[in-house]
């Protein structure tokens, strides 16, 4: 075996329940540097939980999380964010009654960081805005621009934040084939070029198996599967959580 | 355009005393009270979106703070306000730091009780506040001018919007902004919620206990009508008429309502009713007030 490399991200037997209801069950994974891992599962097996586990949202029961080696999972989430994870969300949050330039803004404001004038934090926002592809449209409110922009408006401002991971949580549902290629591109300009290890929630399958080296498979809370797209793809696990079991 | 605005604005405040009599000038230095307090209630209520119910509290905080320091410590006003705008404010700190976290409903009913709490002890500590007889306090100048304390009044209104707008337009006014908008999305951004939160309960109440500090000593007499609901009410409506969550809003409605209910003085205790079914219905129907209205207007033209 080669040296084992440290994850950037990692989980130790994350568990979270609801009331009676085990959304999270010892769910353990690991995420290196650069890379860009698919987190995939049924309609409710827990993927938006670990999200929210991870960042803090809901912080797990049980288990550990670590960022570089250190564990997170007892901060609040504006730390963990400072920490460096960002994140979109299922349904786009961007600050709708504040304008693009103002959205990206915050993410800057939320680093806490002493000593840069508002006139560079302007610069940065209206850079990572044209990292997105929203240069024209620092003045816009965000609630008057269409989904894709909305989702960019929130990668800019995650990505504001200068984060180490960022979590993708289904960007691309409700996007047109044409806008799907377009968000594509973006993930993978955001890894290379921003040097941002990617954890990322789909339900659209082709382009998750093409654009991700590795898949966690999770299904009912607990992980099912896990490893190069074409393996999860054949395993039995797999298709039985997605399809039902021969049984049923 | 707007500078220029803003300029006739600060004229035609400047040339009130000259025109207004003795009663028109009176009713113009309550609206300037009632300027300060509505618009440091908007900056919880209206960017951070806590409705809280202790406002008109902290102004009877600060009122018989400096009114009592005054009487029972010879203290002068100018100090005495400061003390009560300080009290106020660890007050709010106090305050907030036990109900923010609850949010929502929770820290209305919580602001709502303390609120009667601090009411009913002025009250009854008679041999201290002279409960519902009020307490006779001094005034801030020797000699006793109406113009003199307009332009007092002036002065610190300006003052205090001054700094309210900057703290708006500085990095802790765009949290309060997206505290407001989405506090999840907030929160993963790296924003301290609670604390932003808690930042604008504690400086919005430091606000009205320097409003009430210096009404007290306009007044020279403080009851526990200061610190009481329909105090507090009227400053809501106000807030609501003129427009939550926009800066020009609470000073329009303020000045509005309290030049209003001087006309229908009359029917004594029924403005009140008025205003609140007058700000129900724009709460519903146009929940960003008059200046809100007037900005749809103008830009339909």
């Amino acid at each position: 075996m080669e040296e084992k490399v440290k994850p950037v991200l990692e989980g130790r037997d994350v568990s979270r329940s609801f009331g009676g209801l085990m959304a999270l069950h010892r769910v353990s994974f690991q995420l290196f540097e650069g890379e860009i891992v698919g987190l995939i599962g049924p309609n409710g097996s827990g993927k938006t939980t670990l999200f929210n586990a991870i960042t803090g949202v809901f912080p797990p029961q049980e288990g550990e999380i670590l960022l570089d080696g250190k564990p997170i999972s007892r901060l609040k989430p504006f730390q963990i964010c400072r920490m460096g994870i960002g994140r979109t969300f299922q349904i786009v949050r961007p600050f709708l009654k504040m304008t693009c330039l103002e959205n990206v803004l915050v993410g800057i404001v939320g680093r806490d960081e002493k000593g840069t004038s508002r006139e560079e934090r302007v610069e940065q926002a209206l850079s990572e805005l044209e990292f997105v592809g929203l240069g024209g449209q620092s003045h816009r409110l965000a609630g008057s621009l269409t989904l894709l922009q909305k989702k960019m408006l929130e990668l800019a401002r995650a990505l504001a934040t200068r984060p180490r991971v960022l979590l993708l949580d289904e960007v691309l549902a409700g996007l047109n084939p044409s806008e799907i290629l377009q968000a594509l591109d973006m993930i993978e300009a955001i890894r290379v070029k921003r040097k941002v290890t990617i954890f990322w929630v789909e339900h659209v399958m082709g382009a998750i198996m093409t654009a991700c080296q590795r898949i966690i498979v999770l299904d009912q809370g607990r992980k099912i599967a896990e490893g190069p797209p074409d393996e999860v793809r054949s395993n039995p696990r797999v298709i039985e959580a997605y399809l039902g079991g021969a049984d049923a | 355009m707007k500078r220029a605005g803003l300029a006739g604005v600060f004229l035609i405040a400047i040339l009130v005393p000259f025109f207004l009599n003795q009663y028109w000038l009176h009713v113009a230095i309550i609206s300037l009270f009632y300027v300060m307090m509505a618009s440091s209630w908007n900056l919880i209520a209206g960017y951070t979106g806590q409705v809280s119910f202790a406002h008109a509290a902290f102004a009877g905080v600060g009122a018989y703070t400096s009114g009592m320091l005054a009487l029972y410590g010879g203290v002068h006003p100018a100090l005495g306000i400061i003390a009560g705008t300080l009290l106020a404010g660890v007050l709010g700190l106090g305050l907030g730091g036990l109900c923010i976290r609850m949010g929502g409903i929770y820290l209305s009913l919580t602001t709502l009780g303390f609120s009667e709490i601090l009411r009913i002890i002025i009250t009854n500590e008679e041999q201290w506040t002279r409960g519902t007889m009020g307490l006779q306090i001094p005034g801030v100048f020797s000699v006793y001018s109406k113009t003199h304390y307009y332009f007092l009044f002036l002065a610190v209104t300006l003052a205090f919007l001054v700094l309210m707008r900057r703290l708006l337009n500085s990095d802790t006014g765009l949290a309060f902004r997206a505290v407001l908008n989405d506090e999840l999305a907030a929160s993963t951004s790296g924003i301290d919620t609670v604390r932003v939160r808690l930042m604008a309960f504690t400086s919005s109440s430091a606000m009205a206990g320097l409003a009430g500090g210096l009404y007290g000593h306009y007044l020279m007499l403080i009851t526990p009508d200061i610190p009481s609901l329909g105090q507090m009410f009227l400053v809501l409506a106000m807030a609501v008429i003129g427009g939550m969550g926009s800066f020009a809003g609470p000073i329009i409605g303020a000045i509005a309502l309290e030049f209003l209910s001087e006309y229908i003085r009359i029917y004594g205790e029924y403005h009140l009713l008025l205003f609140g079914l007058v700000a129900l219905v724009i709460a519903r129907f146009a929940p960003s007030g008059m200046v809100g209205l007037w900005e749809k207007i103008w830009r339909r033209r």
